[in-house]
Order: structure tokens, then C-alpha cells, then sequence
């Protein structure tokens, strides 16, 4: 019992004791716990200033300008009476000294008071240039702009508009002196016997794009009967003897470790000189062809693995209707290079997943994200030398989508101009405080 | 919520012109970027203030204030508890929010014959002198077939003196005994920052009344021209004859005329309202509605802006705490653009769960 009397002593005396210094005790004031978000306001009242570019204008001007003037009352009528101002304007300089030198100050104070906050604002000049350099990709671009083949599945275009295109969307990335269009079949001819068009030994690591859709040059030499005929001509391929052409078109990728490039449909479906087959036609009505059908990309990835010619035409495109969507590796270099092609496309001729086992590959870029065991487009490698992305978009061909490819394996990077520089920019950082009561 | 849009449930941009119930609230300018906001997100908040009208509430932003009318339909508007609750704050935080012009610009009628009218420009708690004024104005004091009024039109620009103030005389035009009806729509700039201001000669014709428009749909962009008689009744159902545009006021202050609606409104005579209609092309702009009436020989105007902004309506949601007794009032002040104009928007808040502070 006394036990119970005791506790409930303590309790009364604890309790007495709590709330007797609560009544003593001093609450901050809603000033203190919640104070006026200064750097916030300072901020908006800087960017709504510059709304209309006034400020950034003004800032640029000698300070003996009347814009000052303007600027002052601007200011002073955005704010609120009790608040006290201090906008200050430095100079961006050069990298040696301080980066900023004080420039002109406005102010409504002597002084800021014990408590003032800032916010800072970089207004850049109208009459500033800034640029965007990209790097150089160090490799030579090789561009089939043969004027003796026929194209396939580039429906509305022909080859040739597509190497201007293509020259035009990459040349930025590339040194003028190495970017090569290669203009006839005699040409692509010299650049698989070892030297360019002007008799320079051709280049190592070199990019290689076929403007021909699903068809390929195939220079005469080339041919059956002719020079170099056993490199492009194997009866043991049946109807489609020119796959043999394919497979030498996949050794010299791998012997200088080039990157083909295919930029639609089905690669390597067909061969093309206008001379050499100038009475056959790809039953579609397009003379100058003719089909290495399904043989050919296999005959192509075989020498790119570093395998002997042997015919073979198991399939290894799914030729189903599917959508496919970029990846976003692919639709972040968008941004970066400022390339947009619609991040949704129309894929029949999507390569299987499983031809990296089959030919010792690996992918290193995927321009879409994977579908069923299929890739519409992406860069293949193989572990030892050479590379292909093939795109197998349904026709028409959207050469953004090469340039895209090609920009996301080699990534070369974009260097632009500081803003910084000296006389581009000016800081400006307006500094608030408050006047009266605590 | 200055800086985001809000989140319409139809699955487009904007729920300002629709009307669309918000599963996110904010009030940004879908279209741009930091703290602009969105004239018609704003037009869409019900204010305290509401009116009764042929079986419908109508938030009443202003009921001519200066002869401008700002009247919407409740059903279509967004609440406080609404906004509340998408804010997750409803029962434990009270929120105040105010979205005024930063510049104060007020238009008084100094002379009525050859009339005279002054501008006065302050900005927060001085006159902002030297702005630049560009101005509008309509008036009528004729009619022309079917006893429609004449809606002409003019503009022209002025400068503040130091003191913020400017005079603008309109040799000719006389207002003695209701002759000529105006408004007179005048915007301000200085250093960056414009603001904007009105006056509409909006006169209650002595026996018949005004018209008085009704926003009844944002999204299709209806609006009833009421006879004010209908709203508060007199002793006449006199008819009015009234000439109604509506103008598009884009940021370049060069107004285009869109819906144009003649007729006439009585009370009791089988008229009570007129529609118009906004084109579908104007109702993203903001502008303005200008209703020019007469009868006999009086002549007024009425103006009602399309988003807040165009003419330099403000905006406001929730109780203000000072109205009542609240503790740690919290405040906190933005600076803002609607559509041209600077804005300022203060937010208050306070708990709901008594003296401590909430978790």
C-alpha cells in the first residue's frame, strides 16, 4: 500500500515539475522555425527578371546605361518592402587570376544586416558563340556509292542519295581525308585487292557501308569467268554460286578488321553489277542482280570467324513482323548526338541471338532492345577481328538509324566551348535579407 | 507545385482547359520550364466566394470588380479538399495560397467629358516610374443594325512619370449621362517586369441591369451572357442589346478577335442569357471577353478575362489565416510569370493538430 501512495507521489511530483518548466520554458519564434525561404525568392526574382532576356541584357551594358536604372526599380518593385537587396554583377574571366572579377553592384542597404541569403544566376551574352566540336572518330569510312550497282529495299532513294546522306550526317565525325566514297565496282575492286581508289593501301579498322539495302556490289574482276572469279563464284552454292562472293567480302573484314555495315533488310541477300548481269533480273523486275539469298550472310559471318567457304543456307533472320524499340543506350546517344529517329520501328529481317555462339561473336552495341530471341539491329564482333551492324528494319531505310548505330559503338565525344570563356558570361547573385523584428 | 504541371486523368498536357479531374495537382505551364505557370490551371481553382445562377453554383472570382467579371462553373472547378488531399495534407496542414501581380497597376476615370484616364503604376510599395504603358481600348456609343452596339477599338502607348503615373485623354468621347461605355486594358513594363491592369465602365442601366457572363464549360469553351436581372432581380425587364467579342491576347499585347455573338437579353421576356463560344483554336490562348450593351442611349461594357492574367485577375485558395486564429503560420513567397505578367504567389500553412510542430 504505502508502495502505491509512494509511486503515485513521484508521479505527481514529475508530472508538477514537467509542466512547470514547460510553463517557463521560451519557444522560438515562428520567424526563427519557419523562416522566409530567401534563397528561393531570390532565385524567382531573378529568373522572372529574365524572363524576357531583360536581365541578361541589362547586365552586359555599360553600368552608366539607363537599363541599370530600369533594372533597380525592376527590382525593388518585385520585392517586398521589408526585404533588403544586394545584386551584384561579376565578370567571367580567363583561367589565370580569380574566375570572377566584380563588375557593378546595385543595392537598396548600407548593409545586409546580420542575415542575408543568395542565389546565383549566370546570364550569358546575345552576342556569345558556343560550340559543339565533335571528336574524330580515327578510323577511315569507306561509303559504297557505286554507280554501276542497283539497290534492294531502298525503296524511294537510291544508293547514291544514301552515301551523300550518310557522308553529310557523319562527316562531322570524321577527318574530310577519311572519309572515302567508293564511286564504281572497279573502285570497291581495288579497296578487296589491298589498295583505295588512288592506290593507297587500304586501311585497317575501317568502317565500311553498303548504301545497297540487301544488295551488295560485286566488282566484274569479281565475277564468273573473270580475274578473281574463284573469289566470288563457287558452283557448290547452286543457284546462288555468289555467296562465295559474301564469303570474301567477310574475309577481308576480318583480315583488317573492318566493320560492314548493312543498313537495312536482309544482308548480303543479293549481288549487283549492272554490266556483268545486265540481262539478269532479282524477279522483282531489277536487272543487274543477283540472289545470294539466305547463303549469303551466313557465307559473310563464316569468313568473319575465320572458317573456310562452305554453302549454307539455314536461315538465321526471323522474317516475322515485329515492333522494336531502341534500346536506351541507344536513345541516350540520341540526345547526345542529336539524332532522332522514332524510338519504335518495323523489323522483318531480325538476326537470331544465336548466331554470337555460332560465329564466336559477341554484341558490343545494341541499337534495339532484343525480341524473342532476335536482334533487328546491333554491332557484332568477332572475338578475334571484324564487325557487322546490320540493321534489319523493314524497308524504307532511315540511315539515321546507321548513323545512330555507328555513333553508339565508336562514341566519340562532343567537346564544346566553356562558358567561361572570358566576356561571355557574367555571374550575377542577388543577396536578400530582412528588416525589422527578430 | 509552381513546378510541376499536375497530373490531368485524361491522359493529355493540360487540365486547365478541360474538364478533367487531376490525380497530381501543380500549376507550371506544361509547356515551359521553371516558375511559369499555367493561366487556366489557376482559372480552374475555386475561390471562396460563390454565386447561385438558374440551378448551378459559380465560384465568383470577381463580380465587377472594376467592371470585370470572372465567374466559373463549381462542378468544374478544383477544390481545396481536392488539392489538399493530392497534396497529402488534408486534416494535418491548413494552406493558404494567394497568386497576385506583382505590379499594381490601377485605372481611374479623372474626367468624363473629352474623357480622361489616369494609370497609376506601384510596384511592391513604390510607383514604378518610366515604364513603358502600351494600352487598349474599346468603346461604344452608337448602334448600328438591329440595335447592336458598335464595338470600336483602339491603342497606342504611354510612359509613367517618376511618380508611376501616367494620363491618357480620348478627345471626343464623352461618359455624361451613360453616352459611352469603354475599357480601357493598359499593360506595364519595366526592367523585365510587366503587370497589367483595367477599367471597364460597366454600368447597371438604370430599370434594366448589365449582362453578365458565365463561364459554364473550360473545355468547350461556353460562356452564357446573362441578363444581371435574371442573377439579382429589379423591377423591369428591359431588354439589353449587346455586341460580345472575344479576343486572344497573346504575349506580343496585339489582340484577335474570335467568337463574336450579337443578340439581345431581357429578365422574364424569354431571353435571360445568350451563348457564345469560344473557337477551339483561341481557347489555349489567353484573352479576353469584351460585351458591349446598350439601351437607348446608355452604353456599357463588361470585360471577363480567359485565364488569369490576361487583364491582371488574381487567384486565391483556401482560408486566409489572418481572417482567423492560427499558430506557426508559416509563409513562403515565389515569383512567378502568367502568361507575360510577374506574379507573386504566397503560400501560408499552419498545423491542424495543434500547437507542436506535426510530424
Amino acid at each position: 500500500m504505502m508502495r502505491t501512495v509512494e509511486i503515485l507521489l513521484v508521479i505527481i511530483i514529475m508530472l508538477g515539475a514537467f509542466l512547470t518548466a514547460s510553463h517557463f520554458a521560451i519557444l522560438p519564434s515562428p520567424r526563427t522555425v519557419s523562416p522566409l525561404n530567401l534563397v528561393k525568392l531570390a532565385s524567382t526574382t531573378l529568373q522572372t527578371l529574365d524572363a524576357d532576356h531583360s536581365l541578361s541584357d541589362t547586365v552586359f551594358k555599360n553600368s552608366s546605361d539607363p537599363a541599370w536604372t530600369s533594372l533597380q526599380q525592376a527590382l525593388s518593385a518585385c520585392l517586398p518592402p521589408n526585404i533588403i537587396y544586394n545584386l551584384t554583377v561579376y565578370d567571367t574571366q580567363s583561367a589565370s587570376g580569380a574566375l570572377y572579377k566584380l563588375n557593378c553592384s546595385i543595392s537598396n542597404a548600407a548593409n545586409m544586416g546580420v542575415t542575408s541569403l543568395v542565389s546565383s544566376y549566370l546570364a550569358t551574352s546575345a552576342n556569345a558563340n558556343f560550340t559543339v566540336t565533335p571528336q574524330r572518330i580515327n578510323n577511315t569510312l569507306y561509303i559504297l556509292n557505286c554507280s554501276d550497282a542497283n539497290g534492294w529495299w531502298i525503296t524511294g532513294y537510291t544508293a547514291q542519295n544514301l552515301a551523300e546522306d550518310l557522308y553529310n550526317m557523319l562527316s562531322p565525325y570524321f577527318e574530310p581525308s577519311s572519309i572515302i566514297m567508293v564511286n564504281n565496282t572497279a573502285q570497291l575492286g581495288k579497296l578487296l585487292n589491298g589498295t583505295d581508289r588512288l592506290g593507297n593501301e587500304i586501311k585497317q579498322n575501317a568502317i565500311v557501308i553498303n548504301t545497297f539495302g540487301e544488295c551488295v556490289p560485286i566488282p566484274t574482276e569479281y565475277c564468273q569467268g573473270q580475274p578473281r572469279g574463284d573469289e566470288g563464284y563457287d558452283s557448290a552454292g547452286g543457284q546462288y554460286a555468289y555467296t562465295r562472293y559474301c564469303h570474301t567480302l567477310g574475309n577481308r573484314t576480318r583480315a583488317y578488321n573492318w566493320t560492314w555495315v548493312s543498313i537495312v533488310g536482309y544482308p548480303l541477300y543479293y549481288v549487283s553489277n549492272k554490266q556483268f548481269f545486265a540481262n539478269q533480273q532479282n524477279n522483282w523486275g531489277i536487272y543487274g542482280m543477283n540472289m545470294t539469298s539466305q547463303g549469303g550472310i551466313n557465307a559473310f559471318l563464316r569468313a568473319l570467324d575465320g572458317q573456310r567457304f562452305q554453302y549454307n543456307a539455314t536461315s538465321i533472320v526471323n522474317g516475322t513482323l515485329m515492333t522494336v524499340y531502341l534500346s536506351q543506350d541507344a536513345l541516350n546517344y540520341c540526345n547526345q548526338y542529336g539524332i532522332y529517329p522514332s524510338p519504335s520501328q518495323s523489323a522483318t529481317r531480325s538476326l537470331f541471338l544465336s548466331i554470337n555462339s555460332t560465329y564466336n561473336l559477341r554484341t558490343t552495341t545494341y541499337l534495339f532492345n532484343p525480341n524473342g530471341g532476335t536482334l533487328a539491329g546491333a554491332v557484332y564482333r568477332n572475338v578475334v577481328s571484324g564487325g557487322l551492324l546490320a540493321i534489319g528494319v523493314a524497308r524504307t531505310p532511315d540511315i539515321r538509324l546507321t548513323a545512330l548505330g555507328l555513333l553508339c559503338d565508336y562514341k566519340p565525344a562532343l567537346i564544346r566551348s566553356e562558358y567561361t570563356v572570358a566576356g561571355t558570361s557574367k555571374l550575377i547573385v542577388l543577396q536578400l535579407g530582412t528588416v525589422g523584428g527578430a | 507545385m509552381l513546378s510541376n504541371p499536375g497530373s490531368p486523368s485524361n491522359g493529355t498536357l493540360y487540365w486547365g482547359t478541360s474538364n478533367c479531374t487531376i490525380t497530381g495537382f501543380g500549376l507550371q505551364d506544361p509547356e515551359s520550364t521553371g516558375y511559369m505557370l499555367n493561366p487556366f490551371s489557376l482559372m480552374r481553382l475555386l475561390p471562396s466566394n460563390q454565386v447561385f445562377y438558374t440551378g448551378k453554383w459559380y465560384g465568383n472570382l470577381s463580380w465587377g470588380q472594376n467592371g470585370g467579371y470572372l465567374l466559373m462553373p463549381q462542378s468544374e472547378c478544383v477544390n481545396y479538399s481536392t488539392v489538399a488531399k493530392l497534396l497529402g495534407i488534408n486534416g494535418t496542414l491548413g494552406m493558404y495560397l494567394e497568386i497576385a501581380p506583382t505590379i499594381a497597376v490601377d485605372v481611374q476615370q479623372t474626367k468624363t467629358n473629352n474623357l480622361t484616364l489616369s494609370v497609376q503604376v506601384n510596384g511592391q510599395g513604390s510607383p514604378l516610374g518610366n515604364a513603358s504603358l502600351s494600352y487598349l481600348m474599346f468603346w461604344a456609343n452608337s448602334i448600328g443594325q438591329g440595335s447592336i452596339p458598335n464595338l470600336n477599338f483602339d491603342s497606342g502607348t504611354l510612359q509613367t512619370d517618376p511618380s508611376g503615373k501616367a494620363t491618357k485623354e480620348f478627345a471626343g468621347l464623352s461618359v455624361d449621362n451613360d453616352t459611352t461605355g469603354y475599357t480601357f486594358i493598359v499593360k506595364a513594363s519595366l526592367g523585365g517586369i510587366s503587370g497589367i491592369g483595367y477599367k471597364s465602365r460597366n454600368i447597371y442601366i438604370a430599370n434594366t441591369g448589365n449582362v453578365v457572363p458565365f463561364i459554364d464549360s473550360f473545355q468547350n469553351g461556353t460562356i452564357y451572357l446573362t441578363h444581371n436581372f435574371e442573377k439579382a432581380p429589379g423591377d423591369s425587364n428591359g431588354t439589353l442589346y449587346f455586341n460580345a467579342i472575344f479576343y486572344s491576347l497573346p504575349d506580343n499585347f496585339v489582340p484577335t478577335a474570335h467568337g463574336i455573338v450579337t443578340g439581345n437579353v431581357s429578365f422574364g421576356g424569354g431571353s435571360p442569357f445568350a451563348t457564345l463560344l469560344i473557337p477551339p483554336e483561341a481557347r489555349s490562348i489567353p484573352g479576353f471577353l469584351i460585351v458591349a450593351y446598350q439601351k437607348g442611349n446608355a452604353f456599357g461594357l463588361t470585360v471577363m478575362p480567359w485565364g488569369i492574367g490576361s487583364i491582371g485577375f488574381s487567384a486565391t485558395m483556401g482560408q486566409n489565416p489572418l481572417n482567423t486564429v492560427h499558430e506557426w503560420v508559416a509563409a513562403d513567397i515565389r515569383q512567378v510569370i502568367v502568361s507575360d505578367i510577374a506574379y507573386q504567389t504566397k503560400l501560408l500553412l499552419w498545423s491542424l493538430e495543434g500547437y507542436q510542430v506535426t510530424k
